[in-house]
């Protein structure tokens, strides 16, 4: 019951999973629900891997940040490919994904929390996104088809990356 | 010819805050729309679930106030069954209610706000030594204001600038004719800034003791989930504790030492902005923070109360519960009620929306029509302000101590009237002022924390209600708290142990909501008349006076885009 009480006075993982998005957005809520399938087979990681539900929390997820060596955001990213597309990004890719100035200070984007972290010399040294493209984002919970379709996908893509950084 | 300005998205992404204002020939704001775009519509979701778990879906409409949603909507389930919460979760909620008051608000001043007063490029070209020097006259006790500091923070600032992009600083006016801080107080703002990011990851750890994690802590219809033992190791042990009391104290020194002072020494260069954007001058405030359980709202420390036209002699009593009090309108919102209803208060609360705006992408929206995705609540028919000033200014009136020191301290070292207080930096003076007492607060609640434990009591919820077999066949409650935002509550209507209707009234829909039948603008759209705009095509000074309402309209998706650029981009249609 008491699981969670000391996990940040521990040492981080070394690697962190952190699933973004709101959950009361339909397609917005595929980070967590991504989250979900992947905490299944945590324990394979042993301690490496630390999965997070970041919900919409921007800047408060910053100082989840310090300490790692790599960090994976899984999130709803809108391209304007195909609903359900899978999208890997790298670092570099993402500068392109500027956070901009912000309207309001309940904003959480992923953009935001990494241009914080750079500014505060905290980014990991690897980074990378693996995304599904949305199909809709508006109130409602629970995902739509194509974006259900694609978790499993998604899934293997984000396991490959833990295997290759394991 | 009338100049319409559109700044929209206010807040950063697709379908929150437009704002659309109307310039006069003199070049001030004649008339303002403010319009929510985006369908938001959680009581939908609600329905039909289990109340025990309506705080944890709450949790999530916003991206960063999870708890004071959590707080409002377990306090509505207790309210319609009459369960009354043990002292310690009475006292757990408010430290965690505080700490999310104190961390917002550092958090808006620093990394929201003060963009609209602070030059960020201009930081580049200050003296080291001089702003040392600004430094240890603004503020004597802080602890880093050396030359050498701040050639650091130069450093660190110039690298990130020349890394090639802004980043955080992006997409604001540089250079824009209204900043007049001198370079060194705009590299002052600057290392606090940073001073600032450092310590919000501190601070919020408070949280993950109380709530066992975070984001997203934990709460309970009946108490809290936390479970204390003092000599314990599993459980909330004074390990734990006293690594709280350490976060306190250091919140508390931001707090004196950087944030009061950089207010002052900012809204020293600003003197003007007292008198524009007062807006309505009327306020509300449901009050929080109980000292003998949540019935007794004389025993509040942020006091309930509504003041009418800028009336500091009255406060009024408010009261959630009677349907003559807060009502909510549609008379320019997209929606409709059954039976052609005009106003309903919040347990016979509707949500059906009616779409009946132009096709997205628009350049207009039409004043005479309906135009926002809100609603429009009103007090006894009246628009109001909520949120620290508000606050502020009903403890003030209600004759509260602590409010009057540290209005009067405030007033005196800006040399300005109490009168000064309607307005933009009024707003945001008085976001840092009710900090002051928060941090002090969190101090004091804090310490009731430690002498109620070490007295035996470790009980932290009452569960004899917990089971739906106890609850009566029907139950209306309301839950409410008062945001870093402003006032908010929850209404539920409990059905055969299920939500049968459930009404939110969040802050910034009494802020930024549209005009009503009697054609009386909301909080933005009056604080927006009559202001001078020095570029229309540069709107910063619109921004400054929705900046210092701390919109949150945006409390959602958060989608990454291939270009986060163009998402940022103000539209300026001339």
């Amino acid at each position: 019951m008491m699981n969670g009480y000391l996990d940040f006075l521990r040492e981080p993982a070394p690697i962190l999973v952190l699933g973004l998005g709101n959950t009361l957005l339909s397609d917005d809520g595929v980070g967590p629900a991504l989250l979900d399938q992947l905490s299944s087979s945590a324990q394979r990681w042993e301690g490496q891997v630390e999965f997070m539900d970041g919900g919409t929390q921007g800047l408060a997820l910053l100082g989840r940040l310090s300490g790692r060596k790599a960090l994976i955001i899984v999130d709803a990213v809108k391209t304007g490919a195909p609903p359900g597309t899978v999208h890997r990004m790298t670092l570099g890719e993402l500068r392109g994904a500027n956070p901009g100035r912000r309207g309001s200070a309940h904003e959480g984007n992923a953009g935001e929390l990494l241009a914080a972290a750079q500014l505060v010399d905290e980014l990991p040294d690897r980074l990378f996104v693996v995304g599904v493209e949305p199909k809709k984002i508006a109130t409602g919970y629970g995902l739509s088809a194509p974006v259900k379709r694609a978790l499993p996908e998604a899934s293997k893509e984000v396991n490959q990356l833990l295997t290759q950084l394991c | 010819m009338t100049t319409r300005v559109v700044v929209d998205p206010v807040t950063r992404i697709e379908g929150h805050l437009r704002i659309e204002a109307m310039l006069n020939d003199s070049g001030h704001v004649g008339d303002a729309m403010s319009s929510g775009t985006m369908w938001r519509g959680l009581e939908v979701i609600l329905q039909g679930r289990d109340p025990r778990d309506a705080w944890a879906f709450c949790e999530r409409i916003c991206g960063v106030c999870t708890t004071v949603h959590a707080l409002a909507s377990v306090r509505s389930v207790e309210n319609a069954l009459g369960i009354k919460v043990p002292k310690n979760a009475e006292i757990i909620r408010n430290i965690m209610f505080l700490t999310q008051m104190v961390q917002d608000h550092v958090i808006h001043f620093y990394h929201l706000h003060a963009l609209d007063w602070v030059d960020i490029v201009s930081a580049l070209k200050a003296d080291p030594v001089a702003t040392a020097a600004l430094a240890q006259k603004v503020s004597p006790s802080a602890e880093k204001a050396s030359p050498g500091y701040f050639r650091d923070i130069a450093t660190t600032l110039k690298k990130y600038v020349d890394s090639g992009q802004l980043g955080l600083f992006d997409n604001a006016y540089w250079g824009h004719p209204a900043y007049k801080l001198p370079p060194e107080a705009n590299l002052m703002a600057v290392a606090h800034y940073l001073e600032a990011l450092k310590w919000q990851k501190e601070i919020i750890k408070i949280h993950t003791v109380f709530g066992g994690k975070n984001p997203h802590p934990n709460y309970l219809v009946g108490g809290m989930a936390s479970a204390i033992n003092l000599q314990g190791d599993s459980a909330i042990n004074i390990e734990r504790l006293n690594m709280v009391k350490d976060l306190i104290t250091q919140a508390k020194q931001i707090v004196d030492t950087l944030y009061i002072p950089d207010l002052l020494a900012v809204a020293s260069f600003y003197r003007e902005w007292t008198q524009i954007g007062g807006g309505l001058g009327n306020y509300l405030a449901y009050g929080d923070i109980p000292q003998h359980g949540i019935s007794d709202v004389a025993s509040f420390k942020f006091p309930r109360g509504a003041i009418l036209n800028k009336n500091l002699a009255e406060v009024l009593p408010v009261d959630p519960a009677d349907a003559g009090q807060v009502q909510e309108e549609i008379t320019h919102s997209w929606y409709e009620y059954s039976g052609g209803k005009t106003a309903l208060h919040p347990w016979d609360g509707e949500t059906s929306p009616k779409y009946t705006g132009p096709k997205p992408p628009y350049t207009q929206l039409d004043e005479n029509a309906k135009y926002t995705w809100l609603k429009t609540p009103r007090w006894k028919g009246n628009a109001m302000e909520v949120g620290p000033l508000a606050r502020v200014l009903i403890g003030f009136a209600s004759g509260h101590s602590d409010f009057k020191e540290v209005v009067a301290a405030a007033l005196g070292a800006l040399k300005i009237p109490a009168a000064a207080l309607f307005s933009t930096l009024g707003r945001t003076a008085a976001r840092s002022l009710e900090t002051q007492l928060a941090v002090q607060w969190l101090k004091d609640e804090f310490d009731n924390l430690i002498a109620n434990l070490k007295a035996g009591d470790s009980t932290t919820a009452d569960t004899s209600k917990w089971e739906p077999s106890t609850w009566p066949a029907e139950a209306k409650g309301y839950g409410f708290t008062e945001a870093p935002r402003g006032a908010l509550c929850h209404w539920i209507h409990i059905k055969d142990t299920k939500i049968a209707n459930y009404q939110i009234v969040v802050p910034s829909t009494w802020n930024a909501s549209p005009k009503d039948a009697k054609g009386q603008h909301g909080a933005y759209e009056s604080a927006l008349l009559g202001t001078p705009m020095a570029d229309p095509k540069r709107p910063l000074e619109i921004l400054r006076t929705i900046h210092s309402f701390d919109p949150c309209l945006a409390c959602a998706s958060h989608v990454i885009g291939k270009d986060g650029r163009k998402l940022s981009e103000f539209l300026i249609r001339v």
